[in-house]
């Protein structure tokens, strides 16, 4: 157990600190000027250093990361089940969902302005729209995909079309729609830096970056982007914790022991 | 008493004639083997008695009651023992009462009381996929008996086992079916399979899919391995083998 969680834990620290080594190699060995590539070192200072000023943006683009998310991930369950239990409907709106994402979202934060304004809400939308096309479809292909024999099991046992879809397709769909948002997960972030870029007209973690690029501030350039890949990076993570609680049988041989009294 | 009966029932699909009309009655308490190459009709006769299919002509009666199309009567099984691995081995057993209403502390202790009857006990917390292909088709069982339905359906249940724990489940299922006094509908292609375990064999033959012989088997209970090569079995093992190849020429 320790060995594996030395394992699980160990190996992604010790690839992430071999990655700040290659950077500091690389921009120290071709002796890199610090206003094109600053040093890890200068990079966290940036960061650190101006904590008090980032501290309050870092969080709204989490808000925006993380609203965006729930609603992309309901919206993109309930399509995915909509679109599953009325093939009709499925063969209406598939295509326009594809539609959706090719649209490039830079194109669609200008309208988004106008209709919503300069709120947190054009952002919502924006993560929203990237997180929950990856949690249909998997959604979709998860419970058209549920073994018919059980299907046809549980009607065996007299079973009602709402307590299979409860017992039987939910829980079976679960691996796919926990793809889905992991999917959607590591995406969310970008969607909100892109909504800050091209909707906010006042303090902003995007802004703040286009700030320090335009000031030549490389150091603190870099360090937003650290930043933002946190959020992404934690976000993600906690999806992954979520799925690890919610989904025991992929892992374990025996229930855990609170389960049953 | 007859506890299923088969009026006349037939189904078609499209050109095809799964099951041309076909008549039968099962007494409660029995063991009754089908057996029959693929495309005879077994599988869709099952479908039609469990209610998963309605029949295009006759009826399907259980208790003297006509059951056409509609669902909730059998226990049913098949050769996937169709085990859900989000479900320990407890609340897999428990599963139909999941489906149908409450799973109440009496269903529990129930299933664990079956599970500790037959060998299960040390898994009840287990999920499936951390059992063997026989463990998984007994718990398939045990959660098909706890349905409380006295009529069984089992299509080839142990299919998909080695020889060897095929054996051992013929034998367990034997006890289980001493044990519960219920009546078992029993799918197969195994000639060998249908004879140890059965009163009746019904042999059934395809295009179309059809009832050719209704044999009662004299063997005696309880069988053993040496069941196998009693004159008796070896008997009516011929006469089942001879309308199946004579069909296959």
């Amino acid at each position: 157990m320790t060995r594996k969680i030395l394992r699980n834990v160990g190996v992604p620290i010790l690839s992430f600190v071999l990655l700040l080594l290659v950077w500091q190699w690389i921009v120290v060995g071709f002796h890199v000027a610090s206003y094109i590539a600053p040093r890890p070192r200068q990079a966290f200072l940036a960061v650190t250093q101006n904590w008090s000023a980032l501290w309050p943006l870092i969080l709204g683009t989490i808000r925006e990361t993380v609203y965006g998310f729930f609603v992309g991930a309901a919206l993109g369950l309930s399509l995915g089940v909509i679109m599953a239990k009325v093939p009709v409907l499925q063969r209406i709106v598939y295509p326009v969902l594809v539609l959706s994402q090719a649209v490039p979202i830079i194109a669609l934060a200008a309208p988004l302005v106008l209709i919503l304004g300069f709120s947190v809400t054009p952002k919502v939308v924006i993560v929203a729209w990237i997180v929950f096309f990856p949690v249909t479809v998997n959604v979709l292909d998860g419970l058209t995909h549920v073994d018919k024999d059980l299907l046809n099991l549980a009607r065996v046992y007299g079973a009602s079309r709402w307590r299979t879809f409860i017992h039987i397709e939910i829980p079976a769909t679960a691996t796919p729609l926990f793809s889905g948002l992991k999917i959607g997960a590591t995406y969310a972030v970008t969607g909100a830096i892109i909504g800050e870029l091209a909707a906010s007209d006042g303090a902003s973690l995007a802004l703040y970056q286009e700030h320090a690029n335009a000031n030549l501030n490389t150091a603190a350039v870099y360090g937003t982007t650290m930043v933002m890949t946190a959020i992404g990076i934690t976000w993600f993570l906690l999806v992954v914790g979520v799925e690890v609680f919610a989904t025991p049988w992929q892992r374990r041989t025996v229930a855990r022991r609170w389960r049953r009294r | 008493m007859t506890l299923l009966e088969l009026r006349d029932v037939a189904k078609t699909f499209g050109d095809t004639i799964a099951l041309s009309p076909t008549s039968l009655a099962i007494e409660e308490g029995s063991f009754v083997a089908i057996v029959g190459p693929s495309g005879c009709g077994k599988s869709t006769m099952f479908n039609v008695i469990a209610g998963l299919l309605t029949p295009d002509g006759g009826d399907v009666l259980v208790k003297g009651e006509r059951v056409n199309g509609t669902t909730g009567h059998v226990g049913y099984m098949l050769q996937k023992d169709l085990l859900v691995p989000w479900r320990t081995v407890e609340d897999n057993i428990t599963m139909a009462k999941r489906l149908t209403g409450r799973v109440s502390a009496a269903d529990r202790e129930e299933a664990r009381a079956v599970a500790r009857q037959y060998g299960l006990g040390d898994f009840l917390r287990h999920y499936p996929t951390a059992l063997s292909g026989g463990m998984r088709q007994r718990v398939a069982f045990m959660r098909t008996l706890v349905t409380h339905q006295t009529l069984l359906l089992l299509d080839e249940p142990f299919g998909a086992l080695d020889a060897q724990t095929r054996l051992e489940m013929q034998q367990w299922l034997l006890q289980v079916w001493r044990d519960t006094g219920r009546t078992v509908l029993f799918i197969t292609h195994d000639v060998d399979e249908s004879i140890f375990l059965s009163d009746r064999v019904i042999v059934m033959s395809p295009r179309p899919g059809r009832v050719v012989a209704d044999f009662a088997n004299p063997l005696p209970r309880p069988r053993t391995v040496d069941t196998l090569i009693e004159p008796a079995f070896i008997d009516l093992k011929t006469k089942v083998m001879r309308l199946l190849h004579r069909e296959d020429a």
